[in-house]
């Protein structure tokens, strides 16, 4: 592994059940870069994530530089409503010390919620009553409130307002700059992968591209990687079922 | 052989009975919050009857009924948790399954005189060793779930950003372990049928009144002690079995705690 080298995946592949979900996967991130994941629905962008995360069995490599933190922003989180978790609660399952916190943290817990426009009167609330859009912050936060060294982002505009679309983005962009993050994103939108991604990976069973978004992303890898009737169309309707 | 001085004889009987209740109920107070929000209160219940087959043995041998049911009771605990990893089988079923069997076995294994003691339980001559044994195990149970508690929070409520964040399925099995340990304490207590309510009803109890997961943890410790004192308390009074008294005074708490206004809560 090269010195920036942070993650390296060689021909990995996810078989569930004697089915081939994903195949011949393989490339590279370098410390503080952006690699955007897309590609239509059930091409296992999610399950590469997991791949990559340990939470399912893979073929092939998956190499992490050893020691690294990271910050998983997962696009489904299915909350218990009978779970009297706080999110302060939620928070300091990070937290050394769960039963007495020192302030230190919760200093920087108000700081990081207010970086993803969450309230500090929020941290009293139980978890299972904020809505999707809040939720989607929290899991924001959440990730990133000890500063990981790569952080994974799957669709995190999913569900959310538009108005909260665009911090999301200079979010990431601040956590890239100041914090010299390295992010993995799953994303829908093509305008996103243009203005912020280092590197793109188109997506469907198995890697169709692989590269800088304005040299590898053709209108015909588009059409190949999405069906005819291009990527707007189905993004349109993937947002609307 | 010379026989162990007993508590009955040290002429201490309800006092220290009513410590190992305590202790006994603060540490299925504790344990039985993360059962509770793990769903898994009716597996609790099936795994206490495993400790019939564990009393049988124990009978047969002419050893301490403890030490068989803690035994069947920790192997029981590896097998569910071995269970849970299997998400391709229907685990409830199969976990239903094994401990009825353990049920059906127990009771055509155990003495007919020692049936009603193993199911309701009672509280037998204890040697002071015995007592100190239980006591202790108790509240070292109490402190593992207090100590361990962000992690078994960590694991049961978002278990794959607990897996990225280094805490596996082990502490799945740390937690039904102590469970186990907890159960088998508890049986001598309340007996085989209804230890398993014992670990959910201060729980579900301090659900009710808590606001938050600290509040509902500490609540549920401290519900455990005062339920088991309490019921004991009662059956030593009017000269019921110890078992049927702790728990339909927990249903009572439970009941109250059912109107218990949202303003006050923990």
């Amino acid at each position: 592994m090269e010195e920036d080298t942070i993650l390296d995946v060689r021909d990995c592949a996810v078989v569930l059940d004697g089915q081939t979900l994903l195949s011949g996967v393989s490339f590279e991130v370098r410390k503080g870069e952006a690699l955007a994941i897309i590609g239509p629905n059930g091409a296992g962008k999610t399950l590469l994530f997991k791949a990559l995360l340990g939470l399912v069995p893979f073929r092939g490599t998956i190499a992490w530089r050893p020691g690294l933190r990271i910050g998983y922003v997962p696009q489904k989180f299915p909350v218990d409503k009978t779970v009297p978790l706080t999110i302060r609660e939620f928070f300091l399952l990070k937290a050394k010390r769960f039963w007495f916190p020192d302030q230190t943290f919760l200093k920087h817990l108000s700081h990081e919620l207010s970086l993803v426009g969450l309230s500090q009167e929020v941290l009293e609330r139980p978890v299972a009553e904020l809505s999707g859009g809040q939720l989607q912050r929290l899991l924001i936060g959440w990730a990133m409130v000890d500063h990981p060294e790569v952080m994974l982002f799957d669709e995190p505009t999913a569900g959310i307002d538009v108005g909260f679309e665009e911090t999301v983005y200079h979010l990431l962009q601040r956590l890239q700059k100041e914090r010299n993050t390295t992010i993995l994103l799953i994303s829908h939108e093509l305008n996103i992968v243009y203005r912020y991604a280092d590197q793109v990976l188109c997506l469907n069973r198995t890697m169709l591209c692989h590269g800088n978004p304005h040299e590898v992303l053709h209108p015909q890898d588009l059409a190949t990687l999405f069906g005819e009737g291009g990527f707007y169309k189905h993004d349109k309707k993937a947002h609307h079922h | 052989m010379t026989r162990k001085p007993t508590i009955i004889e040290m002429d201490l009987p309800l006092v220290s009975s009513l410590v190992i209740a305590c202790a006994v109920g603060i540490a299925s107070g504790g344990i039985g919050a993360f059962i509770i929000l793990k769903r898994m209160a009716l597996v609790g219940d099936a795994l206490s009857h495993v400790a019939l087959p564990g009393i049988a043995l124990a009978l047969f041998y002419a050893v301490d009924p403890f030490w068989g049911v803690l035994i069947f009771l920790l192997a029981a605990a590896v097998i569910v948790w071995w269970l849970e990893g299997r998400t391709a089988l229907p685990g409830d079923a199969l976990v239903g399954l094994l401990f009825t069997t353990s049920l059906a076995v127990g009771v055509l294994a155990i003495p007919n005189a020692e049936i009603i003691h193993s199911l309701f339980g009672e509280f037998s001559e204890l040697s002071l060793v015995e007592f100190i044994i239980t006591t202790s195990l108790a509240l070292g149970a109490a402190g593992m779930v207090i100590w361990f508690a962000r992690e078994f929070l960590f694991r049961t409520t978002t278990p794959d950003l607990a897996r990225v964040h280094g805490f596996g399925r082990w502490f799945d099995l740390l937690l039904l372990l102590l469970f186990a340990l907890i159960v088998s304490l508890g049986i001598k207590l309340v007996g085989t049928l209804l230890m398993g309510a014992l670990t959910i009803i201060p729980a579900s109890v301090a659900k009710n009144v808590a606001k938050s997961m600290k509040g509902f943890i500490v609540a549920s410790i401290f519900l455990g002690g005062f339920i088991s004192v309490t019921g004991l308390f009662i059956a030593e009074t009017f000269s019921f079995l110890p078992g049927p008294s702790i728990i339909l005074f927990g249903i009572a708490l439970f009941l109250i705690s059912l109107v218990f206004p949202r303003s006050v809560r923990l």
